[in-house]
C-alpha cells in the first residue's frame, strides 16, 4: 500500500471517529440538560467544552446553543463535528480508488448533508435528534466499511486510526471525570456518572457487568479494562496490536520492531493494570501514561512506514 | 421518522415502458418541445421537417408521454447521483470554496451503427497517421525532407521535445490515448474539429453518463439495443500492459497531479476500475534509472505510467524546473528504457490547431489512403493569402490560437464586438503563425433538459481511441454540451456539460 494512502485512510478514520464522538457527547448532553438544576447542567456542559476542545471555560458562561453551535458547525473550530468530518472526507477523496463506493457515497452524501444544517433549523424541536441521527449514520457508515472493504491493510491503518483516536477522546474524559477534586472543578455527581457512561455508549453494557449500582471505581475499572466493550481502553488497545501485527507486511524486521515494541508495551500495561492501584489518584497518571504510548506509537508508524527516508532502504 | 435532511433524494422511479405509438410531437407546438427552436444548424432529434428522426423515435416517445415533473425529477436525481459520487469541481468565490458538479444532462444523445463504422474507421486512420508522424518528426523527419509541412512548425513548436528525438518508444505507439473531437455539420456529417494527443480527460464522464441515463430511461435503453461501453477500463489496462516488455506482474501506476486538479474524479476512478495504483508525484522516486513507489512495506518498481501531468511538470530536471508535480530523474528512466510513459512525452507537437490542418495531407502521405473523416475547412493564418482573407472575414470567423486549448485564447468572430475583434486582429498581425481560423462551424443541437423545457443545444462528440499494440474504440463518447441557449462552447471550464452517447447496434 502507498504511504500517503495509508496516512489518508488513518486520518480520515481519525476525523470519523473524532465526529463520532463530538456527536456523541453532543447528544447526549443536550438530552440530559433537561433533568439537571441549571449550576449541574453548566458544570457538565463545561467538562463536555474540555473533553472536545482541551479549554477549561468557567462553567457560569455555558449557554447551550452557543455551545452546541460551536461544538458542531463551527468551522473555525479545528475539531468540530462538521470541520472534522470535511477533514475526513478530504482525506477520503485523496484515497477514493483504495475506499469502495459504498464507503466514499456514505461519507460524502453524510457530510453534504450537514453542510445546510443551520442551527436556527435544529433547534425548534428537539435539538439532539439531528446529532441521534448524524450518528446512526456514521454507524452506517462504520458497518459499510466493514462490510465492503476488504480487511486488508487499509482496513487495517483505519482501525489503528479509529482506536488511538478513541484512547485520546476517552482519556480525556475519563481525566476530566476523574481528576476533577484535584483540580478544583465541580465534582461529578452521581448523575454526572450516568452521563459518562452514555458518553461511551456504555451504559447498558456498564449495567450488564456491574448492574445498575453507578461507582465510579466499577466506571473506572469498565472503561479501561474491559476487553469486551468497543469503547473501552482496553478494547482499542487489542485493535490497535491486532492491526499493528498486520500493517505493512513487507516491511523490514528492524523497522517493524520498533513499532511492535511500543505496542507490546501499551498492552502489557493495559493487560496488567489494576483498578485498585489507580483509585487513590492514579488514574489521571495511568490515562496521561496510556495516551504518551498511543502518541509515540503514532509517531513510530509514521517513521517506520510512511515518512521513512528512501536512502534508508535502497 | 427520518429529519429531513437524510430524505432520499437519489431516487430515479420504476422501469420505464415505452408507450405504444400514435402522438405526433412538433418541435416548437407541444409539451415539452413547446419552446424548441429548429435553426440552420443540424439537429440531432429532428429533421428539418420538423418530423422526429427515426433513430430518436422512442426517447421521444417516452419523454413526451412523461409529465414534465417526473423529467424533473429525474434530471435532479441524475445531478444529486453526481453528487454524492463526488463528481464535482470547485470553484472560489468571495473566498469560499463552492462544490459544483460537472452539469450532466439526462436525454441521450444517439449515434446509428452506420454513423459509428464510419467514424470508428475514420479515427483508426488519423491515429495510425498521427503515430506514424510523430514517429517520423522524432526520428528521419522524412516528412519535413519532402516538404509535406514547413520545417519551422514542427521544429518551432513548444511541444516539439528535442529530449525525444531519436527515443523509441513500444510498437512506435506515442499516443496511447487519444481524445478526438467531432461535429456534425449543417449536411449531417460528422468532421474533425481537434485532435486531443496530450491528456485527454473525459472517458469517466461517458462512463458516468451512461450509469445515471440508463437508470433514468431505463425501458427504453434496453429496447434500442445500446452497445455497452463499460470495458473501456479493461481495453485501458490492456493497452497499457501491451507498452511493457515484462508480462508477469507488471506495475501500473496512474500519476495525477492530485486532488485539486479538476480532472482528479477521472483518475481516481479509472484507478479502482482498472485496479492500479494511483501516486502523485511525491509517491514516486528514482533510483539508478529506476522508477520506484513509496509503499508501506518499502519501495516498490513501477513499469507503466498512465500521467495525466503535462509534459512540462513531469520531470523537473529536464521540463519545468519549478514544477512540484512531476518526477526528478523520471525523464531517464524513461529515456533508459526502464519505465514506459503513456502518452509519451511531447506528443502535443501534433494536435497543434496549425498541424491539425495538415492531418488530412498526413493520412494521404503515411498511408495511401483518403481520408475517412473530413476535417473542418481551417486557414492557416502564417499564409499571406490566408491571412488577408481572416482579416477581412474575421465576423464570419472563429480564429484560434495554435498552441492554446480548453476554448482559451480564441475570438468567435460573429459574437464579438467590434472592438473585440479589432484587438483580435492586431493580436493576429503581430504573431500570424500563431493563429489559424476556420468558419463559424454550425455544431448540431440536441435536446437537452432545459428550466424552459425541453430545448436544443449545441453539442460535440469526443470518441476515445486506445492505441497500443491493437487500435480500439469502445463504442460511445462523450457528448458535450453547450449549456447556454446559442453558446458554441462546450468546454466545461467554460459553462459546458456532459450527456450520455448511445451509438445503436444496428
Amino acid at each position: 500500500m502507498l504511504s500517503r494512502v495509508a496516512d489518508s485512510l488513518y486520518w480520515m478514520s481519525r476525523y470519523i471517529e473524532r465526529a463520532e464522538h463530538t456527536a456523541r457527547l453532543i447528544a447526549v448532553k443536550l438530552d440530559s440538560m433537561v433533568e439537571q438544576t441549571p449550576e449541574d447542567a453548566a458544570a457538565s456542559w463545561a467538562r463536555v467544552i474540555q473533553a472536545l476542545t482541551g479549554e477549561k471555560v468557567p462553567a457560569l458562561h455555558t449557554d447551550a446553543f452557543a455551545i452546541t453551535k460551536r461544538l458542531a458547525f463551527d468551522r473555525s473550530n479545528e475539531s468540530s463535528m462538521i470541520t472534522s468530518l470535511a477533514l475526513a472526507r478530504d482525506n477520503a477523496r485523496q484515497v477514493r480508488e483504495a475506499l469502495s463506493n459504498e464507503v466514499w457515497e456514505n461519507l460524502n452524501r453524510l457530510y453534504l448533508r450537514l453542510v445546510p444544517v443551520t442551527m436556527d433549523s435544529i433547534w425548534v424541536h428537539t435539538p439532539a435528534r439531528l446529532f441521534r441521527e448524524a450518528l446512526e449514520e456514521m454507524h452506517a457508515l462504520e458497518g459499510v466499511t466493514y462490510s465492503t472493504l476488504s480487511h486488508g491493510e487499509g482496513w487495517y491503518f483505519l482501525e489503528l486510526g479509529r482506536h488511538i483516536e478513541r484512547v485520546q477522546q476517552l482519556g480525556r474524559l475519563l481525566d476530566i471525570h476523574f481528576s476533577a477534586a484535584q483540580d478544583g472543578n465541580a465534582v461529578p455527581k452521581y448523575f454526572d456518572w450516568l452521563v459518562l457512561l452514555k458518553f461511551c455508549t456504555a451504559f447498558e453494557p456498564y449495567t450488564k457487568q456491574y448492574t445498575a449500582s453507578i461507582r465510579p471505581q466499577k466506571i473506572a475499572e469498565f472503561l479501561l479494562f474491559d476487553s469486551e466493550f468497543p469503547h473501552s481502553i482496553c478494547f482499542s488497545v487489542d485493535r490497535m496490536t491486532e492491526a499493528l501485527a498486520r500493517v505493512a507486511p513487507g516491511a523490514p524486521p528492524a523497522r517493524r520492531a520498533a513499532v511492535e515494541r511500543l505496542a507490546g508495551r501499551l498492552k502489557a500495561a493495559v493487560d496488567f493494570g489494576q483498578v485498585d492501584e489507580l483509585m487513590s489518584g492514579g488514574v489521571a497518571a495511568f490515562i496521561a501514561d496510556i495516551t504518551k504510548q498511543c502518541e509515540q506509537i503514532h509517531k513510530a508508524l509514521y517513521s517506520s512506514y510512511i515518512t521513512y527516508g528512501a536512502e534508508t532502504v535502497l | 421518522m427520518q429529519h429531513e435532511v437524510f430524505a432520499n433524494t437519489e431516487d430515479f422511479g420504476g422501469p420505464d415502458i415505452v408507450a405504444g405509438p400514435g402522438r405526433v410531437s412538433r418541435p416548437g407546438v407541444d409539451v415539452p418541445y413547446a419552446s424548441y427552436e429548429l435553426g440552420k444548424p443540424y439537429d440531432e432529434m429532428f429533421a428539418r421537417d420538423g418530423k422526429v428522426r427515426l433513430p430518436y423515435a422512442s426517447v421521444d416517445t417516452r419523454i413526451s408521454t412523461l409529465p414534465l415533473e417526473e423529467l424533473t425529477r429525474r434530471q435532479q436525481a441524475c445531478e444529486q447521483s453526481f453528487l454524492h459520487q463526488g463528481i464535482t469541481f470547485t470553484v472560489y468565490n468571495d473566498n469560499k470554496a463552492t462544490e459544483r458538479i460537472i452539469p450532466t444532462d439526462l436525454l441521450p444523445r444517439i449515434v446509428t451503427a452506420k454513423e459509428w463504422d464510419r467514424i470508428e474507421r475514420g479515427l483508426t486512420q488519423r491515429v495510425h497517421a498521427l503515430n506514424l508522424f510523430l514517429r517520423d518528426i522524432y526520428t528521419d523527419g522524412r516528412v519535413l525532407k519532402d516538404g509535406v509541412l514547413p520545417r519551422r512548425m514542427i521544429y518551432g513548436s513548444k511541444h516539439y521535445r528535442r529530449e525525444m528525438r531519436g527515443l523509441p518508444v513500444p510498437h512506435g505507439a506515442y499516443v496511447n490515448i487519444c481524445g478526438s473531437d467531432l461535429i456534425r455539420n449543417e449536411a449531417g456529417d460528422f468532421v474533425v474539429l481537434e485532435d486531443n494527443l496530450r491528456v485527454p480527460s473525459g472517458v469517466s464522464y461517458m462512463l458516468a453518463n451512461r450509469d445515471v441515463a440508463r437508470r433514468a430511461f431505463p425501458g427504453v435503453f434496453r429496447a434500442m439495443g445500446v452497445r455497452p461501453i463499460e470495458h473501456y477500463p479493461l481495453e485501458l489496462l490492456a493497452t497499457l500492459r501491451s507498452l511493457t516488455p515484462f508480462h508477469e506482474d507488471v506495475s501500473i501506476a496512474i500519476l495525477t497531479p492530485g486532488v485539486f486538479n479538476s480532472a482528479y474524479f477521472e483518475h481516481a476512478f479509472l484507478a479502482r476500475q482498472m485496479g492500479v495504483e494511483l501516486v502523485e508525484g511525491r509517491d514516486l522516486l528514482v533510483n539508478d534509472n529506476v522508477v520506484y513507489t513509496r509503499t508501506t512495506s518499502g519501495l516498490k518498481r513501477i513499469d507503466v505510467i498512465y500521467r495525466r501531468i503535462d509534459d512540462d511538470f513531469i520531470d523537473p530536471l529536464i521540463f519545468r524546473p519549478d514544477s512540484s508535480l512531476g518526477v526528478p530523474g523520471l525523464f531517464n528512466a524513461y529515456r533508459a528504457g526502464n519505465v514506459t510513459i503513456a502518452n509519451a512525452l511531447g506528443t502535443g507537437v501534433a494536435d497543434d490547431k496549425a498541424v491539425y490542418a495538415y492531418v488530412p495531407r498526413l493520412i494521404r502521405y503515411y498511408l495511401a489512403e483518403e481520408p475517412i473523416l473530413e476535417n473542418v475547412e481551417t486557414f492557416l493564418c502564417r499564409e499571406e493569402k490566408s491571412l488577408q482573407h481572416v482579416l477581412a472575414n474575421l465576423d464570419k470567423l472563429v480564429v484560434k490560437a495554435v498552441g492554446e486549448s480548453g476554448g482559451y485564447g480564441m475570438l468567435v468572430g460573429p459574437h464579438a464586438s467590434q472592438a473585440e475583434r479589432d484587438e483580435f486582429a492586431e493580436k493576429v498581425k503581430a504573431d500570424p503563425e500563431n493563429y489559424i481560423a476556420q468558419p463559424t462551424i454550425q455544431l448540431s443541437t440536441a435536446p437537452t433538459f432545459t428550466g424552459n423545457g425541453i430545448e436544443p443545444r449545441h453539442v460535440d462528440l469526443r470518441p476515445f481511441i486506445l492505441h497500443g499494440a491493437e487500435t480500439k474504440l469502445v463504442p460511445g463518447a462523450l457528448t458535450r454540451v453547450a449549456l447556454k441557449r446559442g453558446s458554441l462552447v462546450v468546454n466545461s471550464s467554460q459553462g459546458g456539460g456532459s450527456k450520455d452517447t448511445w451509438v445503436l447496434s444496428q
